[in-house]
């Protein structure tokens, strides 16, 4: 199996000089950076070279922190089933336009999994047949999983401060 | 087996007892039917629901006091008992199906998260089921015990038993559903 | 000898059970409390709005099968008295039976023909 997942991640390095990099291996999971540009070719390429048929999970994250132009993430987590091979795939989208194509055409279980990433961080799936939101109430606004969007909700006016860490002592 | 002293009869309600007879007023009357027929809509959401199911079932068995026949139609239900998390979006949900329950119509809050939110204080959970609909009994608890539950059925069946029966179509209580936008004439 | 005279209280008393239930439900209806709203009126449809008209299309297959299971209960109803009264009809009986069965066989041969009892 490692022998295996080797020869996937070479594969893919071979295939997409320069578009494919940054593997590390955090908790015995192989994580690569893709370039947005190409994330589309990459997962197209798993599908159907490599066998990778399962998209288990595409899921987004905000870096505030992090440059303009690696401030959102897309994760896509794509499974092969055959040889029992999990790889993780990163896409870093700039701050002011997170854009990247849409997975629906190679694998559709990716519809409602963009949706939820749309709903929850703002990140536009081009080419998606129907991005509203998906859990979330269709008039909300905001999108909650930003780092930005406060933890609480806003509207209760009966919260003790002192049960949530914020009075003048424990400051 | 057991002496009978350990069973206590619920109390007659307030009139004339005599031999063979009973005088009372008609709003006593009316309100023990009523009391003892609470059919309830199990609008069960979350962890709070199986507990309702245990409340249900043979050894706490709230069909004793009169709530045999559940009903997932408000048309044919007396009270709403909203057990669970109510995120956001389900809020109109709700909202529409008190809406289309017929008088007289109660409502009965279960569970720490259908009173105020829980411990779910975020951006998509519904802070407590009366910013939406009225509510007559809160039974807080995550979950509540069935013995709880029974309490809540309980204290509900006190009010129903001294409610007047003009109440439902009293101007104030017109009033208080428009006071929570549900457009009653 | 009893008359019809003496099944006069069966008839008051399903008069006044029947009168007792009309005369409730209109009292209740005229003199309690009324509650309409656009809303509540609405069709329920667990909260959510309706889309579309409940009066869909469905397949003919039920109904035939359904009529066609009335038509041939009412002639085993019909063999009922003749298997009761089997000896008394004698070889006549038999006859005339076999006519009335032998009229409904063609009857269930044509819907066969004709395809009737084809569920697909």
């Amino acid at each position: 199996m490692e022998v295996d997942k080797q020869k996937v991640v070479d594969s893919l390095i071979q295939q997409f000089e320069g578009n494919v990099g940054n593997i590390e291996e955090t908790y015995g999971l192989t994580t690569l950076q893709v370039r947005k540009s190409s994330i589309f070719e990459v997962i197209k390429y798993l599908k159907e070279e490599q066998s990778f048929t399962l998209l288990t999970d595409v899921c987004g994250m905000h870096f505030p922190d992090n440059d303009p132009e690696m401030q959102f993430a897309v994760v896509y987590h794509i499974h092969n089933l055959f040889k029992n091979i999990r790889l993780r795939l990163r896409v870093f989208l700039p701050a002011d336009n997170p854009e990247v194509d849409s997975m629906v055409d190679v694998f559709s279980s990716a519809n409602w999994q963009e949706r939820e990433t749309y709903d929850f961080f703002g990140i536009i799936f081009k080419n998606h047949p129907n991005l509203v939101r998906i859990l979330n109430m269709d008039e909300m606004e905001v999108f909650p999983l930003r780092k930005e969007f406060p933890l609480e909700d806003g509207g209760r006016i009966d919260k003790d401060d002192r049960f949530f860490g914020r009075s003048i002592h424990n400051e | 087996m057991s002496n009978g002293s350990s069973i206590t009869l619920d109390a007659p309600p307030i009139g004339i007892e005599g031999q063979g007879y009973f005088l009372t007023s008609l709003d006593q009357v009316v309100g023990m039917a009523r009391k003892n027929s609470l059919w309830p809509l199990p609008f069960a959401t979350s962890c709070c629901g199986i507990e309702f199911m245990g409340t249900m079932a043979s050894h706490y068995d709230l069909a004793q006091f009169g709530s045999e026949r559940l009903s997932f139609s408000p048309r044919q239900a007396d009270m709403l008992m909203v057990m669970g998390t109510i995120a956001k979006k389900m809020g109109p949900i709700l909202r529409q199906v008190y809406t289309q329950m017929a008088e007289p119509k109660w409502v009965i809050s279960v569970g720490a998260c259908a009173c105020s939110g829980g411990i779910f204080d975020s951006y998509s959970v519904l802070q407590g089921i009366d910013k939406i609909i009225p509510v007559d009994v809160y039974v807080p608890g995550c979950p509540p015990r069935p013995e709880q539950i029974l309490d809540g059925v309980n204290r509900l069946q006190e009010l129903v038993q001294n409610e007047t029966i003009r109440r439902r179509d009293s101007p104030e209580y017109k009033a208080l559903l428009r006071s929570y936008g549900i457009d009653i004439k | 000898m009893n008359g019809t005279i003496d099944y006069l209280p069966i008839l008051i008393q399903f008069v006044v059970a029947f009168g007792f239930v009309v005369t409730t439900l209109i009292f209740a209806g005229i003199v309690g409390p009324k509650s309409q709203g656009v809303v509540k009126d609405l069709n329920f449809e667990c909260g959510v709005e309706s889309v579309g008209n409940a009066r869909a299309p469905f397949s003919v297959k039920f109904f035939l099968v359904a009529i066609l299971f009335v038509l041939f209960d009412v002639e085993v109803i019909f063999m009922y008295p003749w298997a009761v009264n089997f000896r008394e009809f004698e070889i006549e009986g038999l006859i005339k039976m076999f006519f009335f069965m032998g009229s409904l066989l063609l009857g269930f041969f044509y819907v066969i023909k004709k395809g009737g009892l084809d569920w697909d």
